[in-house]
């Protein structure tokens, strides 16, 4: 009687494992606790769930973007001091450098993905009314001769703002808008500047839209770059320029050393110190290594299908500008 | 000889200085963007040498995309040595592709042709904008492109120069080449040297005169540092093809001279202009009249000094034997 039950029972598990190794019924799978079934689970679980890295662990996809959000919703606060800390305030200059390679005109719109506390976002709109005052000016100077008329209108037009320029600013962390809506109230950019929650990969925007795009210190948080890439040619119009402000590789051997000792010695310290959070500062120069080089991302920016992709390394390779076209 | 000269000026040409100034190590950098453009090439390029197209220069410059100068040659005979060197590295398909409407839309043409195209539409905006990156921004959304694809432009405003500069010279190339030919065929009279200098010369200075105002503008930017080299380069090509058909085939010193002079006479000349106010600038071409003649001049009297010390210097031997056998020195005892 036993030997047929064990028999009938071992068909059974065949036919089981037949099923899985369509490889589609892991999960159910995965609560057998059979000896012969959980060989099998081992082969199908590992052709179903992909890994990527959060800084130097590997995790799960899925649950990249959740640990993501969770360190930048307990940074948010303090995001801007220590901003300045980690980098001695030359945080600052590259975000300058990105906006004078950008050299937008008057009247473009921005999209500023993982813009987070909006500082490039109130570069912009700040370059871009020095822009049409000195434009203005010029054409003051250049007409003499002025009318009546044109006095009139110059009384009545009080626009010294950014004009008809816009400045979206996209980031999938609320806590991180937050933060750079105050701070828009206080330095007092009122006009001209969107919130918009969204990620990266999926952008609540229809295509065609923007002049620019810039995602500054954000694309290697992302856990599909493609699809960011991919989305970013979607949005924007033709024309249209893909800027990334990102940390990339020292190629000096000296500088590297010094860098490398500095980021994994003294800033997650400095975390701790400042915000009270050592480990998403961990994360932080973590996730740094683990991004691709400057010509590694280039390529894949190309694949994405920009032209004219080019990058401007500063301070010695520790950040890099990529850039990129879509004509 | 003259196929000499033309092979090394192509030689010069191919081996152009790099427009695309980025402060990083270029080797790795060149081949991505040479990779950048084979992919832009595969999206059927398929526009050859067309000659309805008035803009048949930038099709052989696109084609030599192995250098990132823009050299244009006007001549097609000319520039067989150039362009087919060049072409043997880009391969171009474009006879097996048949494009719907028969015409050029923007994901068939290079990144080179678009940005010549961009800088062409630019030039209408220069008397409004001046020679500035806002000019190209402008020209770019008249295109359809947004005003950001002008940051494509690392050079800025020297690109727009630069380009108008070869527009100008390929202009001239043209016309000479032209004329040239009118010669050969025995329809033209052939000009003198100093009329056929003072006329190229009128001609390629003519070429300015719609920038006028803003010209000073232009040749300030070109006096930039990182612009003198392809300055220079684009002058010194314009001065030799002057040269070249005017009849020049010198190999000695004379070579040098003569493109000095001429290189002298035009910059002197465009400066005037810059300041003339005088009706369709009759006080340049005078000026020119003049420097020309000058040069003619020069270029006698050197003549006449060298015959003449010669004569002297015989006189005075001659002088000297007649006192030897005066005073008897001469004989031999």
């Amino acid at each position: 009687m036993a030997a047929p039950l064990k028999t009938f029972g071992r068909k059974v598990l065949c036919g089981y494992c037949h099923v899985l190794h369509k490889g589609l019924l892991c999960r159910i799978v995965a609560s057998s606790p059979s000896s012969l079934v959980s060989g099998s689970r081992g082969y199908s679980a590992g052709s179903e769930e992909k890994s990527t890295h959060f800084g130097f662990e590997t995790v799960p996809e899925g649950q990249k973007a959740e640990r993501v959000y969770k360190v930048f919703e307990n940074v948010a606060q303090k995001y801007d001091v220590m901003n300045d800390a980690m980098s001695m305030g030359i945080h600052r200059l590259w975000k300058d450098t990105l906006l004078h390679i950008m050299n937008p005109q008057p009247g473009i719109r921005l999209l500023d993905t993982a813009g987070g506390t909006g500082d490039i976002s109130f570069r912009f709109l700040d370059y871009v009314q020095s822009q049409r005052d000195r434009q203005r000016r010029r054409a003051a100077r250049t007409n003499q001769t002025v009318s009546w008329q044109q006095i009139a209108a110059n009384y009545t037009s009080s626009d010294t703002g950014p004009g008809e320029s816009r400045a979206v600013v996209c980031d999938i962390n609320k806590e991180m808008l937050k933060v750079g809506k105050q701070r828009a109230e206080q330095q007092g950019y009122n006009t001209g500047l969107s919130w918009v929650v969204g990620d990266a990969e999926e952008l609540p925007f229809d295509d065609n839209q923007f002049d620019v795009y810039t995602i500054a210190f954000g694309i290697r948080n992302v856990t599909h770059i493609e699809q960011a890439l991919q989305e970013a040619l979607r949005v924007l119009k033709p024309g249209g320029r893909f800027m990334c402000l990102e940390f990339s590789r020292v190629s000096n051997p000296l500088l590297s050393r010094f860098y490398d000792a500095y980021s994994f010695q003294l800033i997650p310290v400095l975390g701790e110190v400042i915000a009270g959070d050592w480990k998403s500062y961990q994360y932080l120069v973590e996730s740094i290594r683990r991004f691709p080089d400057q010509e590694t991302f280039k390529g894949m920016i190309e694949d994405a299908g920009f032209f004219r992709v080019q990058y401007f390394n500063l301070t010695g390779g520790v950040v890099a500008i990529h850039s990129g076209f879509k004509l | 000889m003259a196929v000499l000269l033309r092979g090394l000026r192509a030689g010069r040409a191919l081996r152009g200085l790099s427009k695309v100034t980025v402060p990083v190590a270029t080797s790795p950098h060149c081949t991505g963007v040479r990779r950048g453009f084979h992919r832009a090439v595969l999206l059927q390029v398929q526009k050859e040498s067309d000659p309805d197209d008035s803009s048949s220069t930038t099709t052989s410059s696109s084609s030599s995309s192995s250098s990132y100068h823009q050299h244009y040659q006007a001549h097609p005979s000319e520039s067989e040595p150039a362009s087919s060197a060049s072409e043997q590295e880009t391969p171009t398909p474009n006879t097996s592709y048949t494009d719907q409407a028969g015409e050029e839309s923007e994901d068939y043409e290079t990144e080179e042709q678009l940005q010549a195209r961009i800088l062409t539409a630019a030039l209408e905006f220069v008397p409004q904008h001046g020679w500035s990156v806002e000019a190209i921004s402008a020209a770019a959304e008249t295109l359809g492109l947004s005003s950001a694809s002008a940051g494509m432009f690392t050079n800025g405003a020297g690109d727009l120069v630069l380009h108008f500069i070869a527009h100008c010279n390929a202009q001239l190339t043209e016309t000479l080449a032209e004329q040239h030919n009118q010669v050969q065929l025995g329809q033209a009279e052939k000009k003198t040297t100093a009329e056929f200098l003072r006329d190229a010369v009128e001609i390629r200075l003519r070429m300015l005169i719609p920038y006028i105002d803003t010209w000073p503008q232009a040749m300030s930017i070109l006096l930039l540092p990182h612009n003198i080299p392809d300055s220079l380069k684009h002058l010194s090509t314009m001065v030799d093809d002057i040269w070249y058909y005017a009849g020049d085939r010198s190999t000695d010193l004379n070579w040098y001279t003569r493109r000095a002079a001429l290189t002298g006479i035009y910059n002197t000349t465009e400066l005037v202009m810059l300041q003339d106010s005088s009706p369709d600038f009759q006080d340049t071409w005078a000026f020119l009249d003049n420097r020309i003649n000058d040069i003619v001049n020069m270029a006698n009297t050197a003549k006449q000094a060298q015959a003449t010390g010669e004569a002297v210097v015989q006189g005075l031997m001659g002088a000297a034997v007649t006192l030897k056998n005066l005073t008897g020195m001469n004989q031999r005892r």
